[in-house]
């Protein structure tokens, strides 16, 4: 077994886990939003909650206060907000990765 | 509704606290588009000494938050330290929270090396710490009630310091914000927070300005390799001597 090999995998690993994490925590932040009184969390589950429903319903949001939103409308303002931080996500982890 | 910011700075021996602010009033100007007050600490209040590993031991005049309150003029507004840097519109999103008082709950090592577990808590009962490094409240009673709490634990630091089991001598905003949070919620420790979590930076790692919004952070990492990263969001700049040569490197 080549340790000293094993080694700076391991740290190399080490590393690039900790930038990802640095990452995650940025993007974390950049998916939560305010609409309609709330503050919300853009991601698959807000998006699979309001998939399940029509019309206007009222959803907890993250501070677990009742809000009434208009699925339809709020899906899509979840979605574009989703997908905008996620690409601007995979654009710097293609970043990192190229600089590791 | 009115909104605005106010940042609380007064220079000691080692750090110009009010170019800080002044610069990060611009940096506000620009990303949240609301106005700043700098409020320049009272003279007549009593000053703590606090020791920052990059400068050493520093006269702490941050004493007065809790006037925050009282002193901005408008229905909601964000309270700054002078070192947090404002690099994108993120604080836009709890100016418009539906929220009395918001703080962080939670702040963390941007670049991994340390572990904040005793800074998110404080004393010996490991009390949770909100951070007031970044506040945002409305003008209402529940937020009235938080700042005069803190005045009343800052006038009585000692009986506080020892109620809670805090080893720290000095004055801290953070503690009379946590003890306050917590007295005024019924000792419920639920409060809410500012949804995601204080990006920090401390003060041994190395922090440059690549350009406006970009930062550069050389630090050595846990296994005593030389790294580095890019930052593009806010932080908390916890090493004051390089924020402060940034901001004169600004003016």
């Amino acid at each position: 077994m080549d340790t000293e090999n094993l080694i700076a995998h391991a740290r190399t690993r080490f590393d690039h886990a900790a930038a990802r994490r640095t990452l995650k925590e940025k993007y974390q932040a950049k998916f939560i939003f305010a609409h309609a009184g709330g503050m919300w969390q853009a991601g698959p589950e807000l998006l699979t909650t309001l998939k399940c429903c029509t019309g206007t319903v009222v959803i907890l949001d993250l501070y677990e206060t009742p809000v009434q939103v208009n699925t339809e409308e709020f899906y899509e303002q979840v979605l574009q907000r989703w997908q905008e931080q996620l690409n601007a996500w995979l654009v710097e982890y293609e970043a990192l990765n190229k600089n590791r | 509704m009115t909104v605005g910011a106010l940042i609380f700075a007064r220079n000691n021996e080692q750090i110009d606290y009010v170019a800080m602010a002044q610069w990060s009033a611009r940096n506000i100007e620009r990303h949240l588009g609301i106005p700043t007050h700098i409020v320049s600490a009272d003279t007549s209040l009593p000053n703590n000494t606090r020791h920052f590993s990059d400068v050493g031991n520093v006269t702490w005049h941050n004493l007065n938050r809790m006037d925050a309150y009282t002193l901005s003029p408008w229905d909601r507004t964000l309270v700054l330290d002078a070192d947090y840097v404002v690099a994108s519109d993120q604080l836009k999103v709890i100016l418009e929270a539906d929220q009395d008082f918001l703080a962080h709950r939670w702040a963390y090592d941007i670049t991994g090396c340390n572990n904040f577990q005793g800074l998110n808590y404080f004393g010996d009962n490991s009390m949770p710490m909100w951070w007031a490094t970044v506040m945002m409240f409305r003008r209402s009673k529940h937020a009235e009630l938080i700042f005069k709490c803190m005045k009343m634990i800052r006038d009585n630091w000692s009986h506080y310091r020892a109620l809670y089991k805090n080893s720290t001598i000095t004055y801290r905003n953070d503690h009379a914000l946590s003890i306050a949070l917590g007295i005024v919620n019924g000792h419920t420790l639920d409060h809410a927070g500012i949804p995601w979590e204080l990006a920090s930076l401390t003060p041994e790692h190395m922090l440059t300005q690549v350009d406006q919004d970009r930062y550069r952070v050389d630090f050595i990492n846990t296994e005593n390799r030389p790294r580095w990263i890019e930052l593009q969001q806010d932080f908390h700049a916890m090493g004051k001597q390089q924020l402060g040569e940034i901001v004169a490197n600004n003016s």
